[in-house]
């Protein structure tokens, strides 16, 4: 356990903590669009900054990002303060320049005060914030699918030559992560289409209803032994099952 | 001490008590949530049993899950799922043979039973005591 | 043949030297990059040819060698007659049989070939009475031009792995890194880190594994000193690796090195078999229990992959973008194990300071910043190319005495030093002496070592611009500061240059600067407002002109300029087909008419006229 101060208030944290867990857990509001609790820190929206010193540092501050900057002991933090909020001010205007459109960038800049960029409209500009969230979800379920390609302001993210990706599985969980919903997907009837990719659903035996795609629940059999037939029901028709086992144990106990 | 939930679906009403308490105490920005739990029907018109996550011992919601969102509390047994780590891929919901990984649209959300930090709501408002949270000798055939 | 001990190395160099008396005199043809491209290949078989057909006393086949870089670009392909040291540029396939006749033959020398100083018109036989060489001290450029780059026999019988093995048989790993840290050597990449400081740490922490990196990704658009090292000395880089690894413990290296450097990867491959070969590479070296690897690792050629932790992350395979660390690499680096990266030229130091010790180099240079830097000059001057100058000299010097001055003697405007996120400086801090520190202080760096010198005809917010641009490309496109910030930076940069700003954009633009030097995640982001923040800082008035008076003084800016035609216009037709927007109009011997409404300011007509009959205001 180490002491520190989050403005103003002494807190203890785990050694090796990161910053971002004990200021939400103190339920101190800083914004951020590239955490994830599922995927490694990756320090791109910069919006968790904070202004740190210690005392030792003699008047020294420094600005780091909260989500990678692990608990130390003597550490003075502070989340509001003047240059952390201008630097975020002046993000979520560049952020707007890009994304207008998407909802998590204005709601942002609305509680930091801006509602228009100040700054020159991105021509080619789209609500895909690049937090690679997708990218870096889809590699910890270890699909590895999408990832971004180019660099610089022309970056983006597509699946391997902009075709349909050979690895996905079609889980969703790219679209589901994204923070600005720009990934879209389609379901419709049995099949779903992703990345330009079409998918068969699996269906309830009972009920019809579609429930995984063919290749995801192959996936789960596959590498985490899941019975193949677990995925023959939807989840409503595996209770019921349920129900009706639990009333038949009932009827035997009666009858014992 | 090892609690379980014991079932006793002859005294089940079907009254959806539990039902409730769960969807209260599982709110979702100060709203109902949706309930882990509900009664269906055990075969015949009359008989009804609340089903409810067992927190299956070699479970298969664990097993699916890519990103290790569920894990069992120690403290509480429950095999609890970390909002903050789900993806919301669907695979706990598919995978479960028993159905309880629910799937919560309207929040999209999956949600499961968490025993309620140890003293499930559901089992304290069960007014025929149908559903009750309570140490279990391993022999007892109704557990689960 | 193998070298497994101290005493079959020195064999071996006594050997080869005894070999090299036989002929003493060799004809050198440079094959750098910049020769090669000039047919330096074609010199060396010919000569070769010609020395089969001629029996001429003192030559043979043999003692026709192609080296690396000599620096002198420009000037290629040169030919070396060593050890007179007579040097000659320029040299085409028709001269070839000229000089064996003459001057291998009889000593003669051939004038039209010699080198002419720029400024003065006047002809250097020598190689060391050239301007550009005198004023130079070579250390880690110190077998470039003098050894075949493949030989692994040269680069012995130079003395080289001498110091390896003094560093392995005589010193213990403290006392390598105690001699580099009292060396005062700083890390050539860029940042100027003391070599010695980050061994040590790397060497203290607790790890079975521990990896030894070499930076030869070399990204600054014009660089070439790292390219030059690793296709022209490869074995003083390997060298530098292996003494490195021995003080810190390492048992495996990686060199990484940008795919657009075909040959520097070939050079290094085969100066690597070879070691592998005579056993200086591999399991217990020169017959001590130390051991040591060497993998290559190719870059994909992106600026950002030469920032340190992108540069591990590409070496691990993964996408090369840059990660926030609070760790820092020599403590969790590759594969989470601590790592020492250095910069080619560092390394290319370090066998040197081993040999001559850490006085020896700490005597060159100034106290703050030891020993010598390589540098590309380019630009506005009359020599341009490769150099190396001890720390501490003047940025004048290296203009006015290396450089030779301004090409036609156009005044001095600016240099630019530190690749794309340095800066530039002006006039006033030409008496500045080239080291760390001072440059940083004066608001450019250091960096990798990239000079361009600019000329009273470059416009500073279109250089600025230029830069800006690069950076918005290269940077890795991962955080938000770094590629939005510096893109609406870019974006202000081209509305004062289009003469579109108000003064409030400048203060825009500096406010936006200190976020993404705050805000960024990496070097590059940090350093990314340089090319602006410098020439704000010098060249204000210049901005200003192009905002209040919508003027560029420099005339290059298009927007704000236009092409006017004198009456010093002899009607000679050129400039009417040069312009592709049909602009201007005329009969021959009347002056021309150029139309304002359909120029485009491409400046098509400007680069035709012979006669001065173009004005651009
Ligand atoms: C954007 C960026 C690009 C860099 N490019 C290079 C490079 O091309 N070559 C290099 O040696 N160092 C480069 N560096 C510096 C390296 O990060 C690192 O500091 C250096 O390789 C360490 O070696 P040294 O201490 O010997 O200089 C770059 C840094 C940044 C931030
Ligand atoms: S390549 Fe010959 S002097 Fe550089």
């Amino acid at each position: 356990m180490v002491n520190l101060t989050v403005n103003g208030k002494l807190v203890q944290a785990d050694e090796g903590e990161m910053l971002l867990s004990v200021i939400r857990r103190l339920k101190i509001d800083i914004p951020s669009t590239c955490h994830h609790d599922a995927v490694e820190p990756y320090g791109a929206c910069r919006l968790c900054t904070v202004e740190i010193t210690k005392t030792e540092w003699n008047g020294w501050k420094n600005y780091v990002t909260a989500c990678l900057y692990p608990a130390e002991e003597g550490l003075i933090i502070s989340t509001h303060a003047p240059e952390v909020i201008e630097l975020r001010k002046t993000l979520l205007d560049l952020y707007l320049a890009r994304s207008p459109g998407a909802a998590l960038i204005r709601e942002m800049a609305a509680e930091y005060g801006i509602t228009a960029t100040s700054f020159q409209k991105v021509p080619d500009g789209d609500n895909c914030i690049l937090c690679a969230l997708c990218t870096r979800v889809c590699d910890a379920m270890g699909f590895h699918a999408i990832s971004s390609v180019n660099r610089g302001h022309g970056k983006e993210i597509a699946p391997p030559l902009k075709e349909p990706p050979p690895d996905c599985v079609g889980c969703l969980s790219c679209a589901q992560v994204c923070p600005t919903d720009f990934i879209q997907y389609k379901d419709k009837g049995k099949t779903r289409t992703i990345w330009g990719k079409k998918f068969k659903l699996l269906t309830c035996k009972d009920t019809g209803r579609p429930t995984i795609t063919v290749e995801f629940a192959e996936h789960l059999s596959r590498q985490r032994n899941i019975p193949a037939d677990y995925f023959e029901h939807d989840h409503e028709s595996h209770r019921r099952q349920l129900a009706l086992t639990l009333g038949k144990l009932a009827e035997w106990d009666r009858k014992e | 001490m090892d609690k379980r939930f014991v079932v006793t679906p002859n005294l089940c009403t079907g009254c959806r008590t539990c039902e409730l308490a769960c969807a209260f105490s599982h709110s979702v920005n100060g709203k109902p949530g949706l309930s882990r739990i509900y009664p269906l029907s055990a075969g015949t018109d009359e008989a009804w049993v609340p089903v409810v996550c067992l927190q299956c011992e070699n479970a298969a919601c664990v097993k699916a899950c890519l990103v290790d969102a569920i894990a069992r509390n120690p403290e509480t047994g429950a095999l609890e799922l970390d909002y903050d780590r789900c993806v919301r891929c669907m695979a706990c919901v598919a995978a479960c043979p028993f159905g309880c990984s629910l799937p919560d649209d309207q929040h999209s959300l999956v949600v499961k039973c968490d025993l309620c930090g140890g003293e499930p709501v559901c089992a304290m408002f069960c007014p025929t005591k149908a559903l009750a949270h309570q140490e279990i000798c391993s022999s007892d055939r109704k557990s689960a | 043949m193998c070298i497994r001990t101290v005493q079959q190395l020195n064999k071996r160099k006594t050997q080869l030297l005894a070999g090299e008396k036989k002929f003493p005199r060799k004809v050198i043809v440079c094959c750098g990059p910049g020769c090669l491209a000039c047919g330096a290949q074609k010199i060396a078989d010919g000569l070769r040819e010609s020395l089969k057909k001629k029996k001429i006393k003192g030559f043979t086949v043999e003692t026709v060698r192609e080296t690396g870089c000599h620096g002198l670009c420009e000037k290629g392909p040169l030919v070396v007659v060593e050890p007179d040291g007579l040097f000659y540029t320029k040299v085409k396939p028709k001269d070839i049989d000229e000089i064996v006749s003459k001057t291998l033959a009889r000593n003669e020398i051939i004038d039209r070939l010699l080198f002419t100083e720029p400024a003065t018109g006047k002809t250097k036989k020598k190689y060391s009475s050239i301007n550009f060489y005198r004023h130079q001290n070579r250390v880690a450029l110190r077998n470039l031009g003098h050894i075949r780059p493949d030989s692994l026999d040269d680069y012995i019988a130079g003395g080289g792995y001498q110091g390896l093995a003094r560093a392995l048989l005589k010193m213990s790993p403290d006392q390598v890194i105690e001699t580099v840290s009292k060396s005062g050597l700083r890390g050539r990449g860029g940042g100027g880190f003391p070599a010695g400081r980050k061994w040590r740490t790397c060497a203290n922490v607790e790890s079975d594994t521990r990896y030894v990196l070499c930076n030869g990704d070399e990204g600054d658009p014009g660089a070439f000193m790292d390219r030059a090292i690793m296709e022209g000395d490869p074995h003083s880089v390997l060298e530098g690796m292996l003494i490195a690894a021995y003080a810190v413990g390492s048992t495996e290296g990686y060199i990484y090195v940008r795919e657009e450097y075909p040959l520097a990867v070939e050079r290094l491959y085969e100066a690597i078999r070879q070691l592998e070969e005579e056993g200086l590479l591999g399991d217990n070296i020169l017959g001590t229990d130390f051991s040591f690897r060497i993998s290559i690792a190719r870059g994909a050629g992106a600026f950002v992959c030469g920032e340190s932790s992108a540069l591990m992350k590409s070496v691990a395979g993964e996408v090369g973008e840059p990660r926030a660390k609070y760790v820092r690499s020599v403590i969790k680096g590759l594969w989470d194990k601590p790592s020492v990266l250095n910069n080619v030229e560092s390394y290319a130091n370090v066998p040197v300071i081993i040999m001559k010790g850490a006085g020896w180099f700490k005597k060159i240079g100034t106290d703050g910043s030891s020993g010598t830097k390589a540098f590309s000059l380019v630009g506005k001057v009359r020599n341009t190319g490769l150099i190396e100058v001890p720390m501490g000299i003047t940025l004048r010097e290296i203009i006015y005495d290396i450089g030779d001055g301004i090409i036609d003697d156009r005044p001095f405007k600016a240099i630019q030093t530190g690749g794309p996120s340095g800066g530039c400086l002006p006039e006033s801090k030409l008496d500045l002496p080239v080291d760390f520190d001072t440059l940083t202080k004066a608001g450019s760096m250091m960096g990798s070592g990239g000079m361009i010198v600019m000329d009273d005809k470059t416009c500073m917010v279109d250089v600025a611009k230029y830069f800006l641009e690069f950076l918005v490309k290269e940077s890795c496109g991962k955080c938000v500061p770094c590629r939005e910030g510096l893109y609406q930076l870019h974006a202000l940069a081209v509305k004062i240059s289009d003469g579109k700003a108000v003064e409030a954009d400048l203060d825009r633009m500096e406010q936006l600067s200190d976020v993404i030097i705050r805000g960024s995640l990496c070097g590059l982001g940090k350093s990314g407002p340089n090319p602006f923040l410098s020439t704000i800082r010098y060249f204000r008035d210049e901005y200003l002109a192009h905002i209040r008076d919508k003027r560029c003084p420099a005339g290059v800016c298009k927007n704000l300029i236009t092409y006017e035609i004198n009456d010093k216009c002899t009607g000679c037709l050129a400039c009417i087909p040069a312009c592709a927007y049909e602009a201007i109009t005329g009969k021959k011997d009347e002056i021309h008419i150029l139309d304002q409404k359909k120029c485009t300011q491409c400046g098509a007509c400007y680069a035709v006229c012979r006669f001065d009959a173009i004005d651009v205001t």
